[in-house]
């Protein structure tokens, strides 16, 4: 039985690799500069290197890639413990206004350092190591709210948390948007385009930034992900078990905060991958959570992908910012399942 | 009873005296300083070469005029909303209303060009109806969908998936700046033409909803009393909707998206004159009125020389409060 369910866990694992491949190939090849796989392959294992390839595939096309790649993991992965940890099927990281806490410190912090385009490329790298640092900050204040405004009598009182979510988010986001309106112009388009949601203005040093977190806090998520399985149950049940409940929560809620805050320090806010992954998830490979960690992390990670080559080609010239792509493709997909759900 | 007679009497009664000090405000205080007399002469004798007068006249005093009947359109349209569905979180910006309304206008200004305005304004109803229909559609497809919490998660949600349309189609055709200036908050710009265009519509909306108070009342006693007290509640839920979308839909086409004025009004209203709707209704849109204008006027200090977004305002006013709600109502109660 054990044996079979990990066969089937392998397949679907092996299926979306193929599938993230495939969005991989048509998001490096397509594109305003068009080019054939086997000039893409020849450029990576640098046979031939010809230098327009080399700065579209490693300066515009491959840290985009990876950016989506890194996202959707991290939002995955993070949706899937959030879910877990509150026992709600609706709880998304954007819906309980981490997103916004998050997003709304980055604004802060781009405010006071000034970071305008020009000198981003040259001595902003502190900064930009910064940034998931100070997204922290705020996800961390806006889970504290939420936890502050829903607990009731020693429990987290469900109703409450997606509403306390919807408040803290438009706080946040009114927040944002008047201290992007004290921004000078340039520093204002970036932080405007960052808050709808994209990644096109990747570059490695984004990577390197939000690489670290998505590692060890995915690892720590990694390890302590069986006691999600507890967690469905009720709450004395997993206590008699020995589980001290709490802290364990606290952990790896405040470790999802952290993947999520890296997350929007890069690509600002995305919404429903961290809803989505996980329902497909449990869907594909039951309840188990040492299972439907990796696989909703992949289906994360593919999904992004495919988002973000839409918005890239769909309007081409002109790009949409995936966080778009996202909810258009996403709400149709939790209104479905609403409907399907059974109260 | 005699009580929240008493208090809703003296609202309303003194209620002049708020607006007025409102629209004093509103003229006086701004970017440019304009003293007192200039303000009276631009009133009693306009003078069209003066900077000045024209100042007043074609953007302070139709300002203060938008704000003060966008104020009171949300919050009659939310008191409707939550009397009628017994629900604390009902509001147009909440249940996808506004969206809805900012979604077809985006599609009109993509598709057609330089509509007159009252079109807009009959295309901004259709909006927030589409919106209406389709949160309390969704909410009557899912069983328990029209519980509070569950109706202000499908609005939230087909709101954000309409503005997210709205938004990829602007950019397609590049006009996602004219079309921003409608999703967000314009009080600062608001057009004379359309404001009057659209009290007739406004005052449509409030007539139905007055005419219809004391069933609203009925009404949030729940549906099994009103029906048993011979009510014909299909009649006045369907003059109910025609008064919110009227309501929303001309506000919406007048100063854009406004979060929580529709939401937190009633809740304060509800507080200071019971739950009486043909005392909640008038009073509501006597407070919302002021609210908003107040709102407006705060808005234009909070980044002196520079505007703030109304909707910044109203948040930071709105928010904590809808905070302090959810933590003394708790998920499940009804309003």
């Amino acid at each position: 039985m054990r044996k079979e369910q990990f066969g089937h866990f392998l397949t679907l694992m092996l299926i979306f690799i193929g599938l993230t491949f495939v969005a991989f190939y048509f998001h490096i090849t397509n594109g305003a500069f068009d080019m054939s796989v086997m000039d893409v392959v020849k450029t990576m294992l640098r046979i031939d290197p010809n230098e327009k390839h080399d700065l579209v595939i490693f300066e515009f096309r491959l840290p985009r890639i990876v950016i989506a790649a890194l996202v959707g993991i991290g939002l995955g992965m993070a949706g899937t413990v959030i879910q877990g940890v509150t026992r709600n099927g609706l709880a998304d990281p954007g819906i309980l206004g981490i997103n916004a806490g998050a997003g709304a410190s980055i604004v802060i912090f781009m405010f006071f350092f000034q970071m305008s385009s020009n000198n981003l490329t040259d001595d902003s790298w502190s900064s930009i190591l910064m940034m998931p640092l100070f997204g922290f900050v705020g996800g961390a204040v806006a889970a504290g709210l939420i936890y502050l405004f829903s607990w009731r009598n020693g429990v987290l009182d469900m109703q409450r948390l997606i509403l306390t979510g919807i408040a803290i988010s438009s706080g946040f986001g009114a927040l944002s948007l008047y201290i992007s309106l004290k921004m000078n112009a340039s520093d204002y388009e970036m932080a405007a385009v960052w808050i709808a949601g994209s990644i096109y203005s990747a570059n490695w040093s984004f990577v390197l930034s939000m690489l670290p977190w998505i590692v060890i806090l995915g690892y720590v998520i990694y390890r302590k992900s069986h006691l999600l399985d507890y967690f469905q149950l009720e709450e004395a049940s997993a206590k008699s078990l020995g589980i001290s409940v709490e802290k364990e929560k606290s952990i790896l809620l405040l470790s999802s905060v952290g993947i999520v805050s890296a997350c929007v320090s890069v690509s600002g806010g995305i919404g429903f991958i961290g809803l989505m992954a996980p329902h497909i998830a449990k869907r594909l490979v039951g309840i188990q959570h040492r299972f439907v960690l990796p696989m909703s992390a992949m289906i994360g990670m593919f999904l992004l992908i495919f988002s973000d080559y839409i918005a890239k080609t769909v309007f081409e010239p002109s790009e949409l910012p995936v966080g778009i792509v996202v909810s258009i493709i996403g709400i149709p997909y939790f209104l479905y399942l609403l409907v399907k759900s059974k109260a | 009873m005699n009580k929240t007679n008493l208090i809703a009497t003296t609202i309303l009664v003194t209620s002049p005296v708020f607006i007025v000090l409102a629209i004093v405000l509103s003229v006086l205080y701004g970017a440019k300083d304009i003293s007192a007399l200039t303000v009276w002469q631009a009133i009693t004798q306009f003078d069209a070469n003066n900077v000045d007068h024209n100042i007043i006249r074609t953007s302070r005093l139709p300002r203060v005029i938008a704000a003060l009947l966008v104020g009171a359109f949300l919050a009659v349209a939310g008191s409707v909303m939550q009397g009628i569905t017994r629900n604390y979180l009902a509001s147009p910006s909440i249940m996808g209303i506004n969206d809805g309304s900012a979604f077809v206008i985006t599609l009109a200004m993509v598709f057609f060009p330089g509509l007159p305005n009252y079109q807009m304004i009959l295309l901004s109803m259709v909006g927030s109806a589409i919106g209406a229909g389709l949160v309390f559609g969704f909410g009557s497809l899912i069983k328990g969908g029209l519980s509070p919490v569950r109706l202000a998660i499908i609005g939230t949600v087909i709101g954000t998936f309409l503005s997210s349309i709205a938004s990829a189609v602007a950019m397609y055709f590049q006009v996602s700046q004219s079309v921003s200036v409608w999703y967000n908050a314009k009080i600062h710009t608001v057009n004379p033409d359309m404001l009057v265009l659209s009290i007739p519509f406004g005052l449509v909306g409030l007539i139905l909803a007055l005419s219809i108070a004391k069933s609203v009342t009925i009404s949030s006693l729940g549906e099994d009393i009103a029906v048993n007290l011979g009510q014909r509640t299909k009649w006045v839920k369907a003059i109910s909707i025609l008064s919110v979308v009227c309501l929303t839909g001309t506000a919406v086409a007048l100063v854009g998206k406004i979060a929580f004025v529709g939401l937190v009004i009633p809740h304060i209203t509800r507080f200071i004159v019971g739950v009486d709707y043909r005392f909640v209704i008038p009073c509501s849109a006597v407070i919302g009125a002021v609210f908003l204008a107040f709102c407006d006027v705060i808005s234009r200090f909070i980044n002196f020389p520079f505007e703030t977004p109304v909707g910044v305002v109203t948040a930071i006013i709105g928010v904590p409060f809808f905070l302090y709600l959810i933590r003394t109502r708790g998920g499940e109660q009804r309003a």
